[in-house]
């Protein structure tokens, strides 16, 4: 599990990146990013969760993304992208069946 | 608290990505206290969205690093209506206004689509050697 905090932007979208990195050179393809401290994302944020489920997926993996607020769901359906990232509302639910 | 109509004005300059993106929601966050909106106001969201979308494109592109003369900014709401405007030094921008919402596996160019969704009017014109960019949303 990864769980990033505060603003999910041009400034803490690398960080997201190297988490999943780290996480996939591990081996551990299975990931759920926690969204729940994350306060505010933009489209570079939603750029490193999609460059995350890439690297995720060429691993044979699965990624999960769990409690998103309001504004991150907001984004994530104008952009389309809650058809590529399936969201939980919580932790809990994100690791049912995982 | 029931909000408001009174005018809010917000001005600074800014040089840095992240602490130029700090003062931009630092200033939505003033005004959303000033105008007595609750703290999931979705216009006022879907606007701070947007902001930070043309903020992070100004910052990066419009300021390059070293350069002298800062992005100027501006948040202004008044009947009904938030204008927020920068003003910044970079090259002139082409062809990005018109672009469309990229592919769901694009890892970006997806910014500026996303912000003229959001708001009810993205402007954006090249003014000698500064660009001027201009986003309305009526709350």
């Amino acid at each position: 599990m990864v769980a990033p905090t505060g603003r999910l932007d041009v400034v803490g979208a690398p960080a997201l990146k190297d988490a999943i990195s780290e996480l996939v050179k591990h081996g551990l393809p299975r990931v759920v990013i926690d969204m729940e401290g994350v306060s505010f994302v933009d489209s570079t944020g939603l750029g490193s969760v999609i460059s995350a489920l890439k690297q995720i997926k060429g691993s044979q993996g699965e990624l999960r993304l769990a409690a998103p607020n309001q504004q991150v769901r907001v984004v994530l359906e104008l952009t389309t992208l809650d058809r590529v990232f399936p969201y939980y509302a919580t932790v809990e639910e994100a690791l049912t069946g995982f | 608290m029931r909000p408001t109509q009174e005018p809010f004005e917000f001005r600074a300059t800014l040089t840095a990505l992240d602490q130029g993106l700090d003062v931009l929601h630092h200033s939505v966050e003033l005004l959303r206290q000033a105008t007595g909106r609750p703290a999931g106001d979705r216009p006022l969201m879907l606007f701070e969205t947007a902001l930070g979308e043309i903020g992070a494109n100004v910052l990066t592109h419009g300021h390059p690093e070293g350069a002298a003369t800062p992005v100027e900014y501006r948040l202004h709401f008044d009947r009904g209506t938030l204008l927020a405007s920068f003003v910044d030094p970079g090259p002139p921008v082409r062809d990005h206004l018109a672009r469309a919402m990229p592919e769901p596996t694009s890892e970006d160019g997806r910014g500026l689509a996303l912000a003229r969704t959001l708001l009810d009017e993205l402007g954006y014109e090249r003014d000698g050697e500064v660009n001027r960019w201009r986003l309305v949303k009526r709350l």
